[in-house]
Formats: C-alpha cells, sequence, structure tokens
C-alpha cells in the first residue's frame, strides 16, 4: 500500500506529455499491426457473426477493469471512487459529466451522442481510432475526417456545450 | 527490414497483429497512466481517448494561436498552466502508426474524389460533435464501463443500436 500518489504533482504534470506521446506510439503501432477497430468490433459481429475484432473491444473493457483494480489496491489515492456506481449510494452518476447537467441529462446525452457514433462510424468504415491509423495508412479520405474531427471539437467546445448547458437548464434536466 | 528478418520477430509480430493483445495493451496502459499521474489531475478513466484527447490538444492549439480559452480536461490544463504540454495521445498514435506502416510496406496513398472528402469532412464535424456529448469515444466508453460507471452502459447500447441502423441504411443502399 502507498499513501498519496506515487508522483507528486510538480512532476506528474511534465510527464503528461511524455507518458501519452510514449502510449500513443505503442497504441499506433498495435492498431496498425491489428486493425484494431471498436466500431468495426460490433459491425463484423452483426453482419458476419465475425468475432476477431469484437475480442479486442472485450479484452479492452475486461483488461482495463482488472488493472484500475489492481492498481487501486497498490495507490488507492489515484484510483478514487473506482467501481464508481457504488459511489454515495447513487447508481447513476457519471465520471467527468459537466456539472450543470444532471444524471438523467447525461444519459440523454449519452444516447443521442452514442446513437450517431455508431451510425457514422459504420457508415465512415471506422471508429476514430480506426480513422487516425488509416490517414497513417495513407487514406486521404480518413485524413479529412480527422481533420473535420479537430474542427468538430473546437466548434463542440466552443459552440455545442454552452448550447446544450443552457438548453437542458431551460427544461429542467 | 523488420517484415523478411528472423522468425522470431514474425513470431512476435503475428501476435501483435491480434486485436486481443491491442485491446488488452489499452486497457492496462490507460490505468497504469492513471495510477502514475493522476496527481496531474483527472478526470478518471481518462488515460486514453481518441475523442477527449484531441480535443484537449487541438482547443490547446487554438487556445496559443488566438488567445481564447476553450475548455481543457484538468488533466492537460494543469500541464499546460505549468508551462507544458497537453496530452500527446494523437500525434503518438498518428506517429506510431505511420512507423508500422511504413516498415511494414502496408503505406500507400489512397485517394477519394471531390464528393468523399466533403461527406468525410462533414462526417468527422458530426462525429467528433457527438462523441463529446458523450463525454467519450467508444474508448474512453470502454474505460470507464472499467471503472464502473454505470451510465456509460447506455452509451454502448445506443453506439450498438447506430451501429445497426448503420448497417441497415449501408445494405439498403447496396440493393439500390
Amino acid at each position: 500500500m502507498v499513501e498519496g500518489f506515487l508522483i507528486a504533482k510538480e512532476s506528474a504534470v511534465l510527464l503528461v506529455p511524455i507518458a501519452t506521446i510514449i502510449l500513443g506510439l505503442v497504441i499506433g503501432w498495435l492498431c496498425q499491426r491489428s486493425g484494431f477497430c471498436s466500431i468495426g468490433g460490433i459491425r463484423d459481429f452483426i453482419l458476419f457473426r465475425q468475432t476477431r475484432l469484437l475480442k479486442g473491444y472485450i479484452a479492452l473493457i475486461i483488461s482495463a477493469f482488472v488493472f484500475y483494480l489492481i492498481f487501486s489496491f497498490i495507490v488507492p489515492a489515484a484510483i478514487p471512487k473506482f467501481l464508481w456506481c457504488m459511489q454515495d449510494g447513487q447508481l447513476l452518476t457519471a465520471i467527468g459529466g459537466a456539472p450543470a447537467v444532471s444524471a438523467a441529462g447525461v444519459i440523454v446525452l449519452m444516447i443521442v451522442g452514442g446513437i450517431f457514433v455508431g451510425l457514422i462510424g459504420t457508415l465512415l468504415g471506422g471508429c476514430p481510432l480506426r480513422q487516425l491509423v488509416m490517414t497513417s495508412e495513407g487514406n486521404l479520405k480518413s485524413l479529412v475526417f480527422v481533420i473535420g474531427m479537430l474542427a468538430g471539437a473546437v466548434i463542440f467546445t466552443a459552440l455545442v456545450s454552452p448550447w446544450i448547458i443552457e438548453a437542458f437548464t431551460a427544461i429542467g434536466l | 527490414m523488420v517484415a523478411n528478418s528472423s522468425d522470431e520477430k514474425k513470431g512476435l509480430d503475428s501476435y501483435l497483429k491480434m486485436p486481443l493483445v491491442g485491446g488488452a495493451v489499452i486497457g492496462f496502459a490507460a490505468a497504469l497512466i492513471q495510477a502514475l499521474l493522476f496527481a496531474a489531475g483527472g478526470p478518471q478513466a481518462y488515460g486514453f481517448c481518441v475523442a477527449c484527447h484531441s480535443r484537449d490538444l487541438i482547443n490547446y492549439v487554438y487556445n496559443s494561436l488566438t488567445g481564447s480559452n476553450l475548455f481543457l480536461a484538468p488533466f492537460s490544463a494543469n500541464p499546460v498552466a505549468a508551462g507544458t504540454l497537453p496530452v500527446l495521445t494523437i500525434i503518438g498514435v498518428l506517429v506510431g502508426a505511420v512507423a508500422a506502416a511504413v516498415l511494414y510496406k502496408e503505406f500507400r496513398v489512397k485517394k477519394g474524389d471531390a464528393k468523399s472528402y466533403v461527406v468525410y469532412g462533414i462526417g468527422g464535424i458530426l462525429f467528433m460533435i457527438f462523441a463529446l456529448c458523450m463525454g467519450a469515444c467508444p474508448y474512453r466508453l470502454a474505460l470507464r464501463i472499467g471503472y464502473g460507471d454505470l451510465v456509460a452502459v447506455f452509451g454502448l447500447i445506443a453506439i450498438i443500436v447506430g451501429i445497426y441502423i448503420g448497417i441497415k441504411i449501408a445494405l439498403k443502399r447496396m440493393e439500390d
């Protein structure tokens, strides 16, 4: 058991860009080799009952659970509120949800967002990670998709997100 | 080149080609990053996310260029406030995948027509807006489910419904 954090805040903030770029390199390499795709996995299973890619996504959920569990014993301070739904007696509150939006509002956003994420991902041939990897393989259509994603992020933060909070507050969600 | 070197490396590559390994590694690495660096800022289950990490990166660039103050997650905002950089996962993924594609001779420029560029561009914008509505791409969604966030399960079910609708539309288009 370790009390507190393994790395203090002053050092941790310096390590964020380094750690994430290394993580990205590893994931980029693995996903180029395996064709890893979450949406593609579910699509292949529904269409062809193929489980190759789906296994990857299921492995991700299980591996995340197992390692969060293990690390929650080693460094409890860094894995706060693990098993989120068991905290505070409230089953349905979201991690990192906008504070102005209630749990019901987050669920509405999840459902609307999820349907369109699945739909667009299926029609355009891949989840965002697959699009990044296809860009790296020289696919110019995916490159345009990634540029669109970046533009979409700015549009969301600057315009859509305040609008959603305003609209949800107005209807009391 | 690696592609036609020793059998041992071919053996390793055949493991790396399994999506199962990729998924397990992403889950482990995301948990490890949180275990090591949670002091830098939250939220939880933020180790790997294509949508959120792209958002942090592009908003950082936008903020530096225009002097505006768009939102970054604390995990990126605190490093930026301390004078370093936000999460660079996306750059890592692009570089790592280019390296693998070039090394295994799978890099080929594929062009589309003008109409497909418009469709993909608009698709990318809408995709990101809806993904950020969820506060997750499918990957962070998986991390959140692993973290025990039941709300994320609604997101996964919605994605499956969306994929089902997408398949129906695609099949119908092929019939016409």
